[in-house]
């Protein structure tokens, strides 16, 4: 496989995988985590094989052009950092699977989970792999959709829902500014190309924009890796299962922030404006993180702060515009990963073992759970900053770095002195977390006898401790040569000097550590004699409570977007209408207002009296139609179908007979549809006592709508008019003329316009047709008229009362239906023949699919009516929604088969010869893509007949007390359902 | 197709069956307009505008037939759907009204 190859199999796999996870049943727990885990595994491993080629400062590239005129293009880049990055996705991805097999409960359904973890672990990969900006803005909020399925996975917990929802609005929030950074960037640029763009840092950094787009890119990054202010929604995302918190809060996600800090740091940084902003907040974070992770009471609260502690110390080094600090904040971001993905799943274990998270109840858990204990230990040692440690390696450049950051004797002094303030508090959680889960005395009452789990749980969390102390002890041989290709892909060939070792002599950073471990040390021991541990929430938490304030924001959003609603908008329809043509009135008024085209009208038919009169009367029933659509919607209805003919016999008068018969039949079909649906609209409400200001108001409102009503009507006449008598431009009609036979291969020159030429056209407006029927019939399906707009039907009345349905047993009705049941059977093979003859001869004779369909639905509408639902579906099985299916099918099979020869989506295929005894025969694929359009019209017409035909079987809802149980009588042939 | 291609016996043959047709048709409208009760009101389309309809159809075939010098006999097919047809709806208006629940009118 070729390198480019292999990068664009890691990005897709779990994508794949994540799909095939979704097929999975619900319950294949070891199937789901088996699939998971394979697919993981198979991409960290293909990723680990492009090692050499990234290994000397190389880039692997994939790309795939897909709209380079605007700049975008799917491109894949694997150097030094995004290679480090892609194994720690991957690798760690494997372990959680790992864990979460043996974390989550049978009951759960676990497919969904893992399809979720999968997809997430693709997103993210996509971020790290990307070569184009927009490309990982996607990536980026594909990243904030998945975690928030992941973190409202067990739904059914309020807390879980609303942790998903406050984490989705602020990274998504993010992803949004992220995105009009990318945007401004590429104005600057000119490209969305990383290589591009980490060649114009300079560019960048001198334009007007770069204060915009920086602050506009560091909320992107800040709201992902929880900075403050944004860092509220990581500890409500604790809500998440502790595998997610494992992944997605320790060593994923919450990493993309500084990621793209880091990825982007040869561009942006360097600026006073940068070192204030990230700095600022990295500090800020630092600090805050550590106090607040003192005082909480939940593992997953302890480690979720000491999260956000950490990231702000990633964000403070990358904020110091120094090489070295870049390495550091690489170096500690992969520490980081580690050590804290072992803890959340040590304090998974806890949870899972015991039952509680609450670090007041625990207590004493070593003597039971010796292994948990001693892998929870050396993590939280990693993470304080212990020698020996991949915390203390990291932590020791990270002191060194805050002395030599700043010339500037407050910050000189300042930085260092806050950096070990941090690092006291640092040590003091963890001691804290450790003591009190592991030691101490044994706690009592906890929902469930603690022990240590299976060794497969505790594997995943052992394998990344043991790499931990590996990374601790021997810094140079194992990490040193990844961590010196991550830091060379981004700093390129001015790589500092910088020694990887455990024992650099007796330094000031060393010093500073020491201090912060004493330090850490006595404040534990002090806050624990002093108040049992210290459970008072953490000072400064209510000024700096973001979740107040992120509430606050949503219900004054939400608010304001209820008054605007109300202000400017309308659910009536009647003021929504006006509207409209009010403003298309305005715009075309204004349009014409400027030219003086009327001028060249030129008349040519002359005026035939017999066509007036026809259409005195069309127009008559026009009005009509407007007039009583208020007051009796049934003579409305018919008027309309009056209108309606007159267009026909217009179409036909002008030789058009295609149009006219596709009218006739859409006439008929939607005036019986139409009658049929008027019965469940409910009666006009009559006002008691019309008072004279009503009544007066009514009719101003009247002579307004009229008033408004003629002047569209008019002006779009007369706009039609002078269209229609202009001298004809050349268009595109004469092309479609000359070409429809040699190209289309039929002489009805509108059908081959709506089934070759205009094919894509038709596909699309044939697929609504079939939605828009799914959709009418899956909205009558739970509808039920009120009572008072009508009595219940006789079918369903108990007595009958002289109503004679056809019993099942008989063929025909008794009585006087018996004729036009004959008769109407009759018809449906008639119009069936003249159907399917329609379909044939419509290429190069007026018909057509569309008509045939038509004619094939009549015949289905008048057995509905000659013989009652119950009869029909008792002997046919109707199914308009195989119909419907067969017909895409079809349609789209037509389109597809063109790829069989080189030629474009629906191109026609031609197949002409002559057979013996049958003759002449011409077959085009345009046949079967009209046969498309015919089982379509059949089946969306078919099923909206059928879901209005249902509704005269039910019976309205019952009062309340009974309202969950609907009267439903039992059609027979209610199958097709 | 013009008037001077035709002969004369047809043509006045055929204009008298149109103007047969015409005034039953217009015959069976106003039927439609002025007969006091439904079901007489029933009687005015079906029976004059079928009526009308079959002058019609005839003149139809007789110019077809004489344009192109042989016999077409397509407007049958037209007759028999027309004579299936409208039976049916004639008998469905009927049931209807004859089943619709009698209430005395509002108001």
């Amino acid at each position: 496989m070729s390198r480019s190859l292999v990068l664009a199999v890691i990005l897709l796999l779990p994508f794949v995988g994540s799909l095939c996870a979704a097929m999975l049943p619900r319950n294949a727990r070891n199937g789901a985590a088996t699939l998971a885990g394979a697919f993981a595994l198979a991409t960290a491993v293909l990723a680990a094989t492009l090692y050499g080629d990234v290994s000397d400062g190389g880039v692997v590239r994939a790309g795939l052009a897909w709209l380079p005129q605007w700049g975008l293009s799917l491109s894949l880049r694997l150097d030094g950092l995004a290679w480090v990055f892609t194994l720690l996705v991957s690798g760690v991805g494997t372990l959680v699977v790992f864990y979460a097999r043996y974390y989550m409960s049978p009951a759960d359904p676990v497919p969904r989970f893992f399809s979720f973890l999968l997809a997430f672990m693709g997103a993210m990969l996509g971020i790290v792999l990307s070569g184009n900006l927009i490309q990982l803005a996607v990536f980026w909020e594909l990243t904030s959709f998945t975690s928030f399925m992941l973190i409202a996975y067990w739904y059914h917990r309020g807390e879980a829902r609303r942790g998903a929802g406050m984490s989705l609005t602020v990274t998504a929030a993010g992803g949004l500014c992220l995105l009009a950074a990318v945007l401004l960037i590429g104005e600057i640029v000119g490209s969305y190309e990383l290589d591009d763009l980490l060649a114009a840092g300079d560019t960048v950094r001198t334009h007007a924009w770069y204060p915009t787009l920086l602050v506009l890119l560091l909320i992107g990054a800040f709201t992902k890796s929880a900075q403050f202010p944004f860092h509220f929604w990581l500890p409500h995302a604790m809500a998440a299962p502790t595998p997610v918190s494992a992944y997605l809060h320790s060593a994923t996600m919450v990493k993309a922030g500084v990621f793209l800090l880091a990825r982007l740091w040869p561009v942006l940084s360097g600026t006073d404006l940068w070192f204030t902003l990230v700095c600022g907040a990295g500090l800020i974070t630092l600090l805050l993180g550590a106090v607040a992770a003192l005082f909480q009471r939940d593992i997953k609260g302890v480690l979720a702060y000491s999260t956000i502690s950490h990231l702000g110390l990633v964000t403070l080094l990358l904020g110091m515009n120094s090489a070295l600090a870049l390495i550091a904040a690489v170096f500690h971001m992969m520490n980081h990963a580690t050590f804290k993905a072992s803890l959340f799943m040590a304090a998974g274990i806890v949870d899972h073992e015991s039952g509680t998270r609450n670090l007041k109840r625990l207590g004493g858990l070593a003597a039971v759970m010796p292994i948990t204990a001693t892998l929870a230990t050396v993590a939280a040692a990693a993470m304080a900053g212990v020698p020996l440690m991949n915390g203390f390696l990291s932590k020791e450049m990270f002191f060194a770095e805050t002395i030599f950051a700043s010339a500037n004797p407050w910050l000189r002094f300042g930085l260092p002195s806050v950096a070990t303030l941090a690092g006291v508090f640092s040590v003091a959680y963890s001691l804290r977390l450790v003591h009190r889960t592991f030691f101490g005395p044994m706690s009592q009452n906890l929902p469930r006898e603690p022990h240590d789990p299976t060794r497969w749980m505790l594997a995943p969390s052992a394998l990344l401790v043991a790499a931990c102390l590996l990374v601790g002890i021997f810094p140079a041989r194992t990490i040193g040569p990844f961590l010196d290709g991550a830091a060379r892909a981004v700093l390129g060939s001015d790589m500092p000097g910088y020694s990887l070792a455990v024992w650099h002599g007796l330094t000031l950073p060393l010093i500073m550590s020491v201090v912060a471990l004493i330090g850490g040390t006595l404040l534990y021991l002090l806050l624990y004699r002093r108040r049992d541990g210290a459970l008072a929430p953490a000072p400064f938490s209510k000024p700096l409570d973001g979740k107040r304030s992120f509430d606050v924001s949503m219900v004054v959003l939400m608010r304001t977007a209820d008054r605007l609603l109300n202000t400017f908008s309308t659910r009536r329809l009647q003021p929504q209408l006006a509207l409209i043509v009010l403003a298309a009135v305005a715009v075309t008024t204004y349009t014409i207002w400027h030219q003086r085209a009327l001028a060249h009208s030129i008349v040519s038919t002359p005026l035939n009296p017999t066509f007036a009169l026809l259409w005195v009367v069309g127009g008559a029933c026009a009005i009509g139609a407007a007039m009583q659509a208020k007051f009796h919607r049934l003579a409305a209805l018919i008027m309309t179908g009056g209108a309606g003919l007159i267009t026909c016999l217009t179409f036909a008068w002008f030789s058009a007979p295609d149009l006219a018969l596709t009218q006739v039949s859409v006439e008929v079909v939607t005036t019986v549809l139409l009658v049929l649906g008027l019965r469940w609209l409910p009666k006009r409400l009559e006002s008691e006592e019309p008072d004279r200001g009503t009544w007066s108001r009514a009719r101003v409102r009247r002579m307004r709508d009229a008033v408004l009503a003629v002047i569209g009507g008019t002006g779009l006449a007369a706009i039609a008019y002078v269209i229609m008598t202009r001298p004809r431009t050349p268009g595109i009609a004469e092309y479609f003329l000359t070409n429809a036979l040699p190209e289309g291969g039929g002489r009805n020159v509108v059908n081959v316009i709506l089934v070759d030429f205009r094919g894509f056209d038709t596909l699309g407006e044939i697929t609504v047709v079939g939605i828009v029927a799914l959709a009418v019939y899956k909205l009558l399906r739970r509808f039920r008229p009120a009572p008072e707009s009508m009595p219940l039907p006789r079918a369903q009345l108990a007595d009958g009362d002289g109503f004679s349905p056809v019993p099942s047993g008989d063929s025909l009705p008794r009585g006087t239906m018996r004729v036009p049941a004959v008769l109407g059977r009759l018809l449906l093979p008639v119009a069936g023949v003249i159907s399917v003859f329609f379909l044939l001869r419509g290429h190069n004779a007026p018909g057509g699919g569309f008509v045939g369909g038509l004619v094939l639905a009549t015949g289905f509408i008048v057995q509905y009516m000659v013989s009652g639902t119950l009869w029909i579906e008792s002997r046919m099985n109707i199914h308009p929604q195989y119909a419907i299916a067969l017909g895409l099918l079809c349609a789209a099979g037509a389109g597809v088969a063109a790829w069989l020869l080189p030629g474009n989506f629906l191109t026609s295929l031609e197949w002409h010869a002559a057979l013996p005894l049958l003759g002449e025969v011409h077959l085009s694929s345009t046949l079967l893509f009209d046969l498309g359009v015919y089982l379509l019209v059949v089946g969306g017409s078919t099923l909206i007949l059928i879901a209005l035909a249902h509704q005269s079987l039910r019976s309205y809802r019952r009062p309340v007390e009974t309202s969950s149980t609907h009267v439903r009588p039992a059609a027979p042939g209610e199958g097709s359902q | 197709m013009t008037g001077d291609s035709l002969p004369a016996w047809a043509s006045i043959i055929a204009a008298v069956l149109l103007v047969v047709g015409g005034l039953c048709t217009a015959l069976g409208s106003l039927g439609l307009l002025r007969l006091p009760s439904f079901y007489a009101r029933m009687h005015g389309p079906s029976m004059g505008n079928t009526l009308g309809l079959g002058c019609v159809l005839l003149a139809s075939m007789l110019l077809a037939s004489v344009t192109s010098g042989k016999a077409v006999v397509h407007e049958v097919l037209i007759t028999v759907f027309v004579v299936t047809t409208s039976p049916i709806t004639a008998m469905l208006l009927m049931q209807a009204s004859v089943r619709r629940p009698k209430v005395p009118p509002a108001g």
